[in-house]
């Protein structure tokens, strides 16, 4: 199974060069071949033409197939030049550009483009795009197309008819027809041609993230933008979404939710567990961009009376649940923070000095309505991994860690670039 | 009994069978002899008398190979030229050659218009009514009337262009004379001598014409065993336009040119033909041309809408209604609207909008000839109907004759 990643539109992949194993091109890729499949028909071969040598290559001996890199397992001199047959179908040949009409024979309109995706583990043909932004895709301006309607305030969106509303295909079609009539096909017009039409990616996204693993889910999760992680979050059942929520960092959890309607947020929040519900809970409560929105609510605190070989012994159960271990923060039996020690520090110790001894104290501390510049400052000026947070009776709240400032250090264009999908 | 006598005569003949089939071509040719064309052929009468009458011969023969083509490919392949273009050559020639065709074709349609207006007046008329009264007629035959009515109506607007013939006779022509320029032309090798020759081919062979009549053969279902007949409309349409023509410049080249009048437009003629050949001349000129303005204000918009729809694959064709063929109607619709309103303008260049069309026409009508050529030539399209070896000699030298006028046309138009 060749790597395959996402959905490409065919006018993507058209005339682009195709490499063999040795990374040598063979031709430029100029047509595919479909089969059988119902209802989405899956590729079969690809077909490469260089110069007058026609190249057929069966699909399962492509190595990289998307819109940057197409590669054979193949080398060049290990093809032969092929016939097509001429019952076989081919895509840009017998399905591009041609009618698409209704049940009753009436004219709708024409393919624009073809989507390929995933169906079962095949690469199959899986929509027909007959929307504008195919028409733009084709004549390769479809970005600045996109920018030019953004401006009119119009959203330039994938026009796409599923391939399961679409006749079968094969070979020597005229025309393809629509399994619904033109009245039906209008009546369920909300966007365009509402359910027969739609944006498949949404909803797929949706559905890869149903089918991770609770653990797999909140780290994906976490690499994506806020709204977006909100989106996917509000299309997974509850039950599932408090389960992730759990999974993450207390204060990326309460990023998410801050990008919830709050009855939904509070909703999720109730089914978290207790003790992740509490520290969310508290997280919501502070502004977004100070010290108290952007901490975390697990970290390390120890007794001042522990012995250093308890205290390690003590770390390395707690270890997995916190984001940072490379300090311990000291505090008293009403969480007041008396002082902090450094991992190396402990380490270095001999087991049965007490923590008091060798902590760290007084020391810096960050309010919880700090300005989340000021607190990247901070941590920058003091060459810190972690600082902590304390409220006005120098009770310990959480820690804001480098990671969650690092942003704001860094020249604007070397930010971290989270991804969309 | 004598009707019993004279149908089975038709019958065995297959008059009937062929009359059922004509139409398209006949339309399409006489579409060509539009405002413009009249203009010309008037121009070309007064300047350089029977000069060129000869050319007329060579335009027939141009004239007749294309509209075969066109409709050739319309019988066999039940497809308009818009939608041919689309499935073999993809969308970028498709929106390149929409664009020109569009614009191309909104002048053509202000310049119909135009000549409604200029007829009308000659005719004591304003154009605050014969222009919006006009275009509502066009409107209304197309979007309320089914095929055959409405190719019944522009096979009637044709048959008025016989007016020229009859002021071509009552010009009284000295026939020797006429018979021996055709015969021994004395081509001069000047430069207004050329650029008459040439405009006078460039606006008889027009994108237009090919796009109508492969559509109209396709909406008028004209199926392959009836290719035959087809054949004889594209030939019966290319010969009458220029039968048409003919009269056009006899009746100048005998009236206006030994008179010396300069004209630069059709109305022109027709008012130097008042004093110099009496009213009902000058009426008879000034009627053809409204007649002439009239059909391709017909042609010109349904032309557009055809390809268009044809281009992007949206329903098409007359006997549709709104809700059916939206878009057809609808650009049909907007192409009449545009193409009267910009006319109600007062002081608009129509010089300069005449310019620009020839101009997109002159880069248009190569592009169409060679895309004609390829797609007549393939076989998974044609079957047998391909070009024989001998048309493919024939057609691709005229095509590149054409194409060299053209871009002369072009490059002397600029230079001027």
């Amino acid at each position: 199974m060749p790597f395959f990643a996402g959905d490409i539109f065919v006018s993507e992949v058209h005339r682009k060069p195709v490499l063999d194993r040795a990374g040598e091109e063979i031709g430029k890729l100029t047509d595919i071949t479909v089969g059988q499949g119902d209802p989405f028909p899956s590729v079969t071969a690809l077909v490469v033409k260089s110069g007058k040598l026609t190249y057929l290559i069966p699909w399962d001996q492509i190595n990289l197939f998307n819109k940057r890199v197409i590669s054979v397992n193949l080398l060049r001199d290990q093809l032969s030049p092929a016939v097509i047959e001429p019952a076989e179908v081919l895509i840009c040949r017998d399905i591009l550009d041609k009618q698409i009409v209704d049940i009753n024979g009436a004219k709708l309109v024409r393919v624009n483009d073809l989507k390929l995706g995933d169906v079962n583990g095949r690469v199959s043909l899986i929509a027909a795009d007959i929307g504008l932004r195919g028409i733009l895709r084709r004549l390769g301006v479809e970005a600045r197309g996109e920018r030019l309607l953004s401006v009119l305030r119009y959203r330039l969106q994938n026009v796409l008819i599923g391939w399961h509303y679409l006749q079968p295909v094969e070979p020597k079609l005229n025309k393809l027809t629509l399994t619904v009539s033109r009245q039906k096909a209008a009546q369920l017009h909300p966007a365009d041609l509402a359910e027969i039409i739609s944006e498949v990616s949404q909803k797929e996204r949706s559905a890869i993230f149903g089918s991770l693993d609770v653990e797999t889910a909140a780290e994906a999760l976490h690499e994506l933008e806020p709204s977006v992680q909100a989106d996917i979050i509000d299309d997974m059942s509850k039950e599932k979404a408090s389960d992730i929520l759990e999974q993450m960092p207390p204060d990326e959890a309460a990023d998410v939710l801050g990008d919830l309607p709050e009855a939904k947020a509070q909703e999720l929040i109730n089914l978290m567990e207790k003790d992740e519900a509490e520290d969310v809970q508290e997280l919501l409560e502070h502004e977004e961009d100070t010290a108290g929105g952007l901490m975390t609510t697990e970290y390390l605190a120890f007794p001042p009376d522990m012995t250093v070989e308890d205290a390690i012994r003590e770390l390395r159960l707690e270890a997995p649940d916190v984001e940072t271990v490379y300090y311990l923060y000291i505090t008293d039996d009403q969480e007041r923070l008396l002082g902090v020690l450094s991992l190396k520090s402990l380490i270095m110790a001999r087991p049965e000095t007490l923590l008091q001894d060798i902590m760290r104290s007084p020391m810096k501390t960050l309010s919880l309505d700090a300005e989340q510049m000021d607190v990247a400052e901070f941590i920058s000026k003091y060459n810190l991994l972690a600082a902590p947070v304390v409220d006005e009776n120098m009770v310990m709240r959480g820690i804001v860690t480098v990671d969650d400032v690092v942003d704001f250090l860094l020249p604007p264009a070397s930010r971290k670039k989270r991804r969309k999908i | 009994m004598v009707i019993e006598r004279l149908k089975q005569f038709f019958v065995k003949r297959r008059i009937l069978a062929v009359l059922a089939v004509i139409g398209p071509g006949v339309i399409a040719g006489n579409a060509g002899n539009d405002a413009g064309g009249i203009a010309t052929y008037s121009i070309v009468g007064a300047r350089e008398g029977y000069g060129l009458l000869w050319a007329l011969l060579l335009i027939t023969f141009a004239l007749a190979v294309i509209q075969e083509m066109s409709a050739r490919m319309g019988v066999v392949t039940g497809k308009g030229f818009g939608d041919l273009v689309r499935e073999q050559f993809g969308v970028r020639v498709t929106l390149a050659i929409m664009t020109l065709f569009v614009f191309a074709n909104l002048t053509v349609t202000i310049a119909e218009f135009a000549g409604i207006a200029a007829s009308m007046e000659l005719f004591g008329i304003h154009k605050y009514v014969s222009v919006p009264v006009s275009a509502f007629v066009v409107w209304f035959v197309v979007v309320k009337g089914n095929f055959k009515q409405v190719e019944r109506f522009m096979i009637v607007i044709s048959l008025v262009y016989f007016t020229y013939v009859v002021s071509g006779f009552m010009a009284n022509p000295p026939w020797k004379e006429v018979a021996r320029q055709i015969s021994f032309p004395q081509v001069r090798m000047d430069r207004d001598y050329f650029l008459l020759f040439i405009t006078m081919v460039g606006t008889t062979v027009t994108p237009y014409m090919q796009f109508y009549l492969q559509s109209a053969v396709v909406d008028k279902g004209v199926r392959v065993e009836e290719y035959s007949y087809a054949r004889y409309d594209a030939y019966v349409g290319a010969f009458m336009t220029v039968f048409i023509a003919f009269f056009i410049v006899l009746c100048t080249g005998t009236i206006l040119h030994p008179a010396g009048v300069i004209i630069d437009s059709a109305e022109d003629a027709a008012k130097a033909l008042e004093p110099l050949a009496g009213p009902f001349s000058a009426h008879l000129f000034a009627l053809g041309l409204l007649n002439a303005s009239f059909l391709a204000a017909f042609v010109l918009p349904l032309a557009t809408a055809y390809g268009l729809s044809e281009a992007f694959g949206w329903e098409s064709g007359i006997n549709k209604t709104f809700s059916e063929a939206p878009q057809f109607l609808g650009f049909y619709t907007a192409f009449i609207v545009i193409g009267a309103g910009i006319i109600m303008i007062p002081d608009i260049p129509l010089i300069k909008i005449m310019f620009f069309s020839q101009t997109i026409n002159g880069i248009l009508l190569p592009i169409v000839l060679v895309i004609m050529l390829r797609l007549v030539n393939d076989r998974s399209l044609m079957g047998d109907y391909v070009n024989s070896r001998r048309m493919n000699i024939i057609t691709w030298a005229m095509v590149l004759v054409l194409i060299t006028l053209t871009v002369l046309l072009l490059v002397t138009s600029f230079l001027s």
